[in-house]
């Protein structure tokens, strides 16, 4: 259906730039968000772009928060007298009395409420637009011992700088190291807590290798041996046990899970990455569809004149069809990939220690332990687990694309 | 038998022979097992104890159960249809043959390439009530009417919408799976069509979505799959298989792994399980039915 | 000789060789963590034929049970008490008691030895199945800055539930142009732990022995108080000004950051003002009397140690717990103090011990450890049913908690409901053991024919 008129493509072009935008938009907030300094997560109104702001604190260029802007005339003051003594206090204008030296503060007593006086010292006016600025920390010291100022937006210098140390910090805290150990400012303790209280990135990252590129290896050449035997010999009970390899396909996985999980612990496995990839190396029955399938459109003439120069039959398997049948090799390995990479439930099940956790679960478990503020860490562990799917996904994009289409497979 | 057969099946065999064992040792067995274990009392700690239908009949009084099961049809009738609207139109889009097509379809298959884990860290901060993105673009707007963005995740009335808005986000698969579709329908008809005077929408109503019906059958029956299982996204998205808040996420599939997970009723689990099963042959005999008249195979 | 004595001490270099390695899950991390680890390091220095390993696992109710169920459990598992009575009815931990008589001991003096609602805790159905490891208190915690901000009293914390509900209202800031809610004086759920107790606190009952007592008259006054939150303050106005906290170990703590000013909190809070808000000035008192008659009321709860079924070395197991179940009455400093106090001192947590060393007493980094030792000895303290089927209970009760607070049952409405699923699933958690029962009886009995 090709548009002709220029209207109509107009209109094409505009609605595709407004979905590329809305499907664009949440990857694109997921790395500004990984780049920012925590407090800039959160700034009203939010800002895409991580910046850092450096202002004059008591003589000093610093590096400063911007923690929120006054929105009505006002006055920094120091109260002489009282219970805040000695710390500055941001006054609207309309409760000081420049002339007696004085602010009015609201107080309960007995349930009353009571207006009294306080006598403070002046230390500067407050425009509307000013910004309240305290020095930024790394470590968590508690705010009043950090100097603070309200200083106009003039006053403050802005510039961009995203902070590619938060994806350091994130692969760091994501194993249980606390955000202090892996900035540094604190050396990890020697004796640590037992293997699994600071698990490496990289182990996680291994673990999930390990499960990925076995059951790879698995699921390609066990699926393509078994759908050999379904597609070019023919046997007895062939057609009777793929009937019933089609009728399993049906079989929801909760149905599977508890006994599997018996099956499993009865073998030994719970708690190691074998449940994970080994299953791989027994054949799944859509990938013995998919390969027989595209076995069948083979000429039988190839196997035929194999075979009478005296070729074995897992000969022609071996030296004839796999050689021709890359394309769906690379289907069936790019989504056993895919779905390794990603499976959740798989390893929420079987595995019980943090040392042998797959990337999936320790993103999972990092994120209901640091949950909550931490989104700065949180989107940049989540786009390292993203990344190398989607440098995969440039790679192969064609068979990707092709993959999906022909087969409907979900990635 | 003669000999050839003979050989024939020795080779067969040879072949299948993984598959016999990984069909018998992952499939069949735990099948079976799982049958008999609905009508047990199991904790996996001990042997099984046989009771007949009382899971079943328990099932039939758990409240729990029925919301479980309302929760999981409500927002499969939230997603299913919001998620094929999108990815139709979508195809349709990336089908005008427009230049650039190849580069659009990337970014709308980009988000479904992001690992679900990953997808609910990236929604859940978004949909955050108080500083989520979404909550900051919608308050200017709903202020208009003096209202407030609902906190979605926080929200027991808002919670499954927001996880079906997140599922519109990851169509790229079927969209991937309608374009595939469309492209095989022949440009004769379309230019037939449009002789007789058959305006844009009068097409796609009377051409495009006949010819691509057995792809939106097929997505149908996944999508149905699908969302009657979800549960990673709403395990990471809403702290575990609780279904907070207030139960309004509990679905099937995490009633059924907090069951058999945590107070280890593997039977009642099971039970569920197969319950699930015909509930998914159900749906999927009932939509074959229902578009069996309007499903056009070539 | 003396090349020989040279060769075994060089040998003796290999401490794996014959040693017993023990593997022992716990919830703690960080400052708790290390502490937990020091006193594991004390213990295999104390002697030289077991070696306990420690690992800090997360989620670790549902990982002990899975990985018990799975066949593959630790020797020793750091749990709650809400895990005892369900583990014990599904066969998924030892029982103690034949450990206390093989080393000469019984039950009862087992028992006598810890505060009686610690003891209390760890047995049921007639037996020993847990030791308190770290034990708690609930109690109030005030930020005294934010009473003093609000020109009260820093020193005067509510003394009832009327008083509370009226400091907090005093306390609560409301943003004049947006009506948004910029601090709170107390939330019902914020953080909640406590929420389990509140029925008791209100002079309610969960359990009374035979039958579930969920929707008894008292129990409804506390949900109609958590209700009185919601309503008052306005729902929408709550989440969006609970979605702005961080979690509960991290400087945006409602409490740490100064956005809810009374928490009802364990002995562990001083630990987390210390790491994340150090120099907040706070107070803590007994929980404010919530019903006439309850003036002593306290909660307890505990973590604890048992031994899953299924350890490969459950002797050396309890050889740890016995550790860990001792004290040194003499101790004179820091250094000298062992098993559950050198945990309690180091945690700065109260001793589940009905007996404290006068250093641990007199010395202990905790400035209010004497107020939560004299809420442990109340005779009206607590502590959650022992029921077999008490994790489904508790999250009936939080499912009850949530609906109410949420606005989406009347909490009678809601605990009628909640009192149904409970009693339903109390009788088919009965029916269940009556089975396995009468199955084992069958089995003994077969097996005795010849």
């Amino acid at each position: 259906m090709q548009p002709r008129s220029f209207f109509a493509r107009s209109v094409i072009y505009a609605l595709l730039a407004a979905g590329s935008f809305l499907f664009l938009f949440p990857l694109i907030w997921l790395l500004c968000t990984a780049l920012k300094p925590v407090e800039q997560t959160m700034a009203m109104p939010p800002t895409f772009v991580p910046r850092t702001y450096v202002a004059v604190l008591g003589g000093k260029q610093t590096e400063v928060t911007r923690d929120y802007q006054v929105a009505e005339p006002s006055v920094l003051v120091s109260p002489t007298e009282g219970v805040s003594q000695g710390r500055p206090l941001l006054v609207p204008r309309t409760l000081y009395d420049a002339g007696q030296g004085t602010v009015k503060q609201v107080t309960y007593e007995g349930g009353e409420k009571k207006a009294t006086l306080v006598r403070v010292r002046l230390l500067k006016m407050v425009e509307p637009g000013a910004w309240h600025v305290t020095e930024r920390s790394q470590t968590k010291v508690r705010s009043r011992e950090l100097r603070s100022d309200v200083l106009a937006e003039s006053e403050i210098t802005s510039s961009v700088k995203p902070r590619w140390e938060n994806f350091r910090i994130a692969l760091a805290t994501m194993g249980g190291k606390s955000v202090e150990e892996a900035e540094g400012s604190v050396t990890a303790l020697e004796t640590g807590v037992g293997e699994d209280s600071a698990v490496s990135f990289w182990k996680f990252l291994s673990n999930t290798l390990v499960v990925c590129l076995l059951g790879v290896i698995g699921a390609v050449f066990s699926n393509a041996i078994i759908a050999y035997g379904f597609a070019r010999i023919e046997w007895r009970g062939r057609n009777v046990l793929f009937a019933l390899t089609l009728a399993t396909m049906m079989v929801p996985f909760p149905i599977l899970m508890v006994p599997l999980y018996s099956v499993f612990k009865e073998l030994g496995w719970i708690g190691t990455l074998k449940p994970l990839w080994v299953p791989a190396f027994f054949g799944s029955a859509f990938n013995i569809f998919l390969m027989r399938q595209f076995f069948l459109t083979l000429p039988r003439e190839l196997s035929d004149a194999a075979r009478i120069d005296g070729c074995s039959e897992w000969g022609i398997f071996w030296r004839i069809i796999l050689p021709l049948s890359k394309p769906v090799l690379a289907v069936v390995a790019l989504f056993h990939f895919l779905s390794a990479w990603n499976d959740f439930t798989g390893p929420l099940l079987y595995l019980t220690r943090k040392h042998t956790f797959t990337l999936a679960l320790a993103l999972q478990n990092y994120q209901s332990q640091h949950g909550g503020t931490q989104w700065h860490h949180l989107m940049a562990a989540s786009a390292v687990v993203t990344l190398p799917i989607v440098v995969l996904f440039f790679f192969t994009q064609k068979t990707f694309i092709r993959g999906i289409a022909t087969t409907g497979i979900k990635g | 038998m003669r000999a050839n057969e003979k050989r024939d099946l020795k080779s067969g065999l040879g072949f299948a022979a993984l598959w016999i064992v990984g069909l018998s040792v992952f499939t069949l067995y735990p099948v079976l097992a799982s049958l008999f274990y609905s009508f047990s009392d199991f904790s996996v700690l001990e042997p099984p104890v046989w009771i007949g239908t009382g899971n079943y009949e328990r099932l039939m009084h758990d409240v729990v159960f029925w919301k479980s099961l309302k929760n999981t049809l409500i927002y499969t009738a939230l997603s299913l249809p919001l998620g094929m609207i999108v990815s139709i139109s979508l195809a349709l889009l990336l089908n005008t043959g427009v230049r650039g097509m190849a580069l659009f379809r990337t970014f709308f298959y980009l988000p479904s390439l992001v690992p679900l884990v990953a997808s609910s860290m990236l929604w859940l901060w978004i949909f955050n009530g108080n500083h989520g993105i979404l909550n900051v673009a919608l308050r200017p707007i709903v202020a208009v009417f003096g209202a407030e963005p609902p906190t979605w995740l926080s929200d027991p009335n808002w919670s499954k919408p927001a996880l079906a808005l997140m599922s519109a986000w990851g169509v790229g698969n079927s969209m991937v799976i309608y374009l595939a579709g469309l492209q095989d329908v022949p440009q004769e008809l379309y230019e037939s069509a449009e002789l007789d005077g058959a305006g844009f929408w009068r097409r796609v109503w009377h051409v495009t979505l006949p010819m691509i019906s057995p792809v939106i059958y097929f997505n149908l029956i996944m999508g149905i799959i699908g969302s009657l299982q979800v549960f990673t996204q709403v395990f990471v998205m809403t702290g575990g298989a609780d279904g907070a808040p207030a139960r309004s996420t509990l679905f099937y599939a995490l009633y059924l792994f907090s069951t058999a997970f945590y107070d280890l009723r593997m039977g009642y689990a099971s039970a569920m399980a197969w319950l699930l099963f015909l509930l998914i042959v159900g749906l999927t005999l009932l939509a074959t039915k229902l578009s069996k008249s309007r499903v056009h195979y070539r | 000789m003396a090349w020989l004595g040279l060769c075994l001490a060089l040998l003796g270099c290999e401490p794996r060789s014959n040693k017993v390695h023990v593997t022992y899950w716990e919830k703690w991390t960080g400052a708790e963590g290390e502490a937990m680890q020091k006193v594991v390091d004390k213990f295999n220095r104390s002697q030289d034929r077991i070696v306990v390993e420690y690992l800090s696992v997360s989620r670790l109710d549902q990982k002990a049970l899975v990985a018990t169920a799975g066949g593959d459990p630790p020797d020793l598992a750091g749990l709650w008490v809400f895990t005892i009575y369900s583990f014990a009815d599904r066969n998924a931990v030892m029982p103690l008691d034949d450990f206390i008589k093989a080393d000469g001991s019984t039950p009862e003096k087992w028992l006598s030895r810890y505060a009686p609602v610690y003891a209390d805790m760890c047995s049921y159905r007639g037996q020993i199945w847990a030791v308190p490891t770290t034990p708690t208190m609930y109690a109030l915690h005030w930020n005294k800055a934010m009473f003093r901000a609000a020109g009260m009293d820093p020193e005067r914390p509510p003394k009832t539930v009327a008083e509370l509900d009226d400091f907090a209202a005093r306390l609560s800031k409301i943003d004049p142009k947006t009506g948004e809610i910029l601090q709170l004086g107390f939330l019902p759920q914020e953080p909640g732990w406590m929420a389990w107790a509140y029925p008791q606190w209100f002079g309610g009952q969960l359990w009374d022995g035979q039958k579930i007592t969920l929707d008894s008259p008292k129990n409804l006054d506390a949900y109609r108080w958590v209700e009185s939150y919601s309503k008052k303050y306005g729902l929408d106005k709550i989440r969006g000004f609970t979605s702005g906290f961080g979690n509960f170990a991290s400087p945006q703590n409602a409490f740490f950051g100064g956005k809810i000013a009374m928490v009802l909190q364990g002995v562990w809070m001083n630990n987390y003002i210390r790491q994340f808000a150090p120099g907040l000035e706070y107070g803590v008192s007994p929980l404010p009397v919530a019903a006439p008659g309850f003036e002593r009321f306290g909660a307890a709860d505990a973590d604890v140690l048992m031994i899953p079924r299924g350890a490969k070395h459950p002797k050396e197991a309890w050889e740890f717990i016995k550790y860990l179940s001792s004290h040194n009455q003499a101790a004179q400093r820091k250094e000298e103090l062992a098993g559950v106090e050198l945990l309690c001192y180091l945690q700065e947590k109260n001793s589940p011990l009905r007996e404290w060393s006068p250093f641990f007493t007199d010395h202990h980094p905790h400035p209010s450890i004497k107020l939560f030792r004299e809420l442990a000895a109340s005779d009206q303290a607590v502590h959650l049913p022992k029921l077999g089927i008490w994790q489904e209970y508790a999250r009936e009760q939080m499912s009850v908690f949530e609906n109410v607070r949420l606005l989406q049952q009347s909490p009678a409405e809601a605990l009628r409901f909640g009192q149904e699923r409970v009693s339903e699933s109390f009788r088919f958690h009965a029916e269940s053991l009556e089975r396995r029962r009468a199955r084992k009886q069958g089995s003994i009995r077969e097996g005795a024919e010849p």
